[in-house]
């Protein structure tokens, strides 16, 4: 995220000068495309720490954190179109660009993991609709569709095809109502996915509502995105951005966050998993982490007008609400696992190397859009 | 019609000739040999292993007792990892094996996960890798034989039948012996019924069985996958109503202002879709 860096207050937007923050998104794009070729040719055996007790790894816990992050899109078009908040309309496009970049991602890693990726197509053709997997796939392939649709006029403007701008945006509302019904329908089908396993998921983890769950916190994971979008775009492009955008998204991360921690601890509760946060052994641990550090400081942070409106909080209150969500991801898929007894995991190298360059493909991807398509809706003006 | 197998542990005596039988019949190559401080060898399942003997040393009414576990797929009456499987690659067949479509897999691994006896085991080695397990010997059964591994055992405690008659066996054992055994039989109503099923001298928890619920691992998850036509008409309906609504109050309060608006192109092309 320290694209931010790059050009400063006053951009220099013709330069060709690469930034040393472009320079290592390219290097690391390309030693992950060398990885990931690498692993595709030969195979997961030696080019991964995986086994059949841990099979799956930081590959799909990085997807499914992605997945949530990338709800920057549907959120977004939805407070904007569906619920007319017509104020938020300048962070819309780096938020829905920040989607498209995101799902992408999800597909390329969603391949490296498949044993027979040469099959990948396959749940085209063989349908079980029991699978969340299944139900997925699905999603994530046609929204990532939706998404094509709907950045498709940062391009068009771009390239002064207005009538192609306008086509689109006819059909903006049903492109929208369409992405959030998908939207609803994969983020919270990723808890359910987790349903299918009471009997490796800790309890702590482990609950009816992990669906209801995973939708809440993809919300406020996409917010925080898109805050984090807006802010880099804005400065990417030489503008300053509205303090009462950020705010405002700063403010509905804090509700959702409440509303996710409401939900959570009252499930705890019901459940009468309470007395298992106070055991504090690592797996509290985590759960403390998760919750109380990364979502409900956050939230405090986000409800308080005198912090929320400051820049740096902004960041912080946004990265942490990230990095909890990806927590959470990563425990219900390795650290809340319950493996046999001795079974380990760390990562291979290439597993990281393939990880990061796929993200950095993504940051890039997002980079390059930002810079060289209407970012935003007047930039066409910017001449 | 449905078969399976019913094992008496306590007939078992670890020679594993079910094991070497079932990597002759299927084809399965050899593992590297590790000591992993027993005679149990290898520590689990595998893509080469798909019946394995665990040795087990318990404690059992003050004295020390080796009790040895033939372990394979269970072959479940509703099998998780059919309920998962991203292409629908695993099925139930109605003579009891749990089935297997390797032309279908796309190795997503997502049936190790569901399943609750760690039976499904990847091909790791392989750069196009695929699932294997037990199939019960299918295709032994088509011939009209049993298993290759209740074919190998000396002492009969691998019985291969039709699982109503292999219960009532079960049942007729524990009731003639009642000192001799512990009055489960494991299998008979874990997460919702298995094909195979064993009987015991000791607790089966002691013997690495998972102590397991009644009701299949998938229900949960699939009451909720089958509301998901229901989700989608909701979501879009209630987002297209509120869409609506909210234009229409939005637009009658832009009419009784309408004298005070003024030129602002970005506003009017918004109210135009």
């Amino acid at each position: 995220m320290s694209v931010v860096t790059y050009g400063g207050a006053s951009p220099a937007r013709r330069s060709v000068a690469i930034s040393p923050t472009l320079a290592a998104l390219i290097l690391l794009t390309l030693a992950g495309f060398v990885a990931s070729v690498w692993r595709l040719i030969v195979g997961m055996g030696p080019t991964t720490a995986l086994t059949d007790d841990y099979p799956w790894g930081i590959w799909i816990g990085f997807d499914f954190g992605l997945i949530a992050f990338a709800g920057a899109g549907f959120t977004m078009t939805t407070i904007v179109y569906v619920l007319g908040l017509e104020r938020f309309r300048e962070a819309l496009r780096p938020a829905v660009l920040a989607g498209l970049c995101g799902y992408i991602a999800v597909l390329l890693l969603l391949v490296l993991d498949l044993g027979r990726w040469d099959r990948f197509y396959h749940f085209l053709i063989y349908w079980n609709v029991h699978s969340p997997l299944f139900e997925i796939s699905w999603c994530v392939l046609l929204y990532t569709t939706v998404l094509l649709f709907e950045n498709s006029p940062q391009l068009f403007e771009r390239l002064g095809r207005h009538g192609l701008v306008r086509l689109i945006h006819q059909y903006v509302i049903p492109l929208v109502v369409i992405g959030l019904t998908l939207s609803s329908l994969h983020q919270s089908t990723l808890g359910t996915l987790y349903l299918n396993m009471p009997y490796r998921l800790q309890t702590l983890w482990y609950s009816p509502i992990l669906s209801l769950l995973f939708f809440v916190s993809s919300i406020m994971a996409g917010l925080s995105i898109a805050m984090i979008a807006y802010m880099v775009a804005a400065r990417l492009r030489g503008r300053s951005a509205k303090p009462a955008i950020l705010s405002g998204l700063a403010t509905g991360v804090a509700w959702v966050a409440l509303v996710y921690v409401v939900l959570k601890v009252g499930d705890l509760w019901l459940a009468g998993e309470l007395p298992a946060l106070f055991a504090f052994d690592r797996i509290s641990g985590l759960m403390w982490l998760e919750l109380g550090v990364l979502a409900v400081l956050p939230m405090l942070l986000f409800f308080v007008p005198s912090l929320r409106n400051r820049r740096s909080v902004q960041w912080v209150g946004a990265v942490m609400i990230l990095c909890g969500v990806l927590l959470n991801r990563f425990n219900a898929t390795l650290f809340a696992q319950l493996a046999p007894a001795g079974a380990t995991y760390s990562p291979h190298i290439l597993e990281w190397l393939s990880t990061i360059g796929v993200l950095a493909a993504a940051l890039l991807a997002w980079y390059l859009g930002v810079r060289y398509l209407a970012a935003f809706e007047d930039s066409h003006q910017e001449g | 019609m449905s078969r399976g197998m019913l094992i008496d542990l306590t007939k078992c005596i670890g020679c594993r000739a079910c094991q070497a039988a079932c990597k002759q019949w299927n084809e399965l190559s050899a593992e590297t040999t590790h000591n992993g401080g027993s005679y149990q060898n290898p520590p689990r399942f595998s893509d080469k292993t798909w019946t394995l003997v665990t040795f087990n040393e318990v404690e059992t009414q003050a004295k020390f007792a080796w009790v040895f576990a033939k372990r394979q797929c269970m072959h479940c009456e509703h099998p998780a990892c059919a309920s998962v499987c991203t292409v629908g690659a695993l099925h139930k067949t109605a003579e009891g094996p749990v089935l297997y479509d390797a032309g279908k897999c796309i190795g997503c691994r997502y049936c190790q996960y569901a399943c609750p006896f760690g039976v499904p085991s990847f091909e790791w080695q392989n750069t196009f890798s695929l699932i294997r397990k037990c199939t019960m010997c299918a295709n032994r059964q088509a011939e009209g034989l049993e298993p290759a591994c209740a074919k190998a055992c000396p002492t009969g405690a691998i019985r291969f039948g039709e699982r109503e008659e292999l219960l009532a066996e079960a049942r007729s054992r524990i009731a003639a012996q009642p000192e001799g055994y512990i009055n489960h039989i494991y299998g008979e109503d874990e997460v919702g019924g298995t094909s195979i099923m064993y009987m015991s001298a000791v607790p089966f928890a002691q013997l690495g069985f998972p102590e397991l619920g009644d009701q299949p691992v998938t229900q949960a998850a699939e009451n909720i996958m089958q509301q998901t036509p229901t989700i989608a008409i909701g979501v879009a309906a209630v987002a297209s109503g509120l869409y609506w609504v909210l234009k229409r109050r939005q637009q009658q309060a832009t009419a009784k202002t309408a004298e005070a608006a003024t030129d602002k192109g970005t506003k009017r092309e918004g109210e135009k879709s």
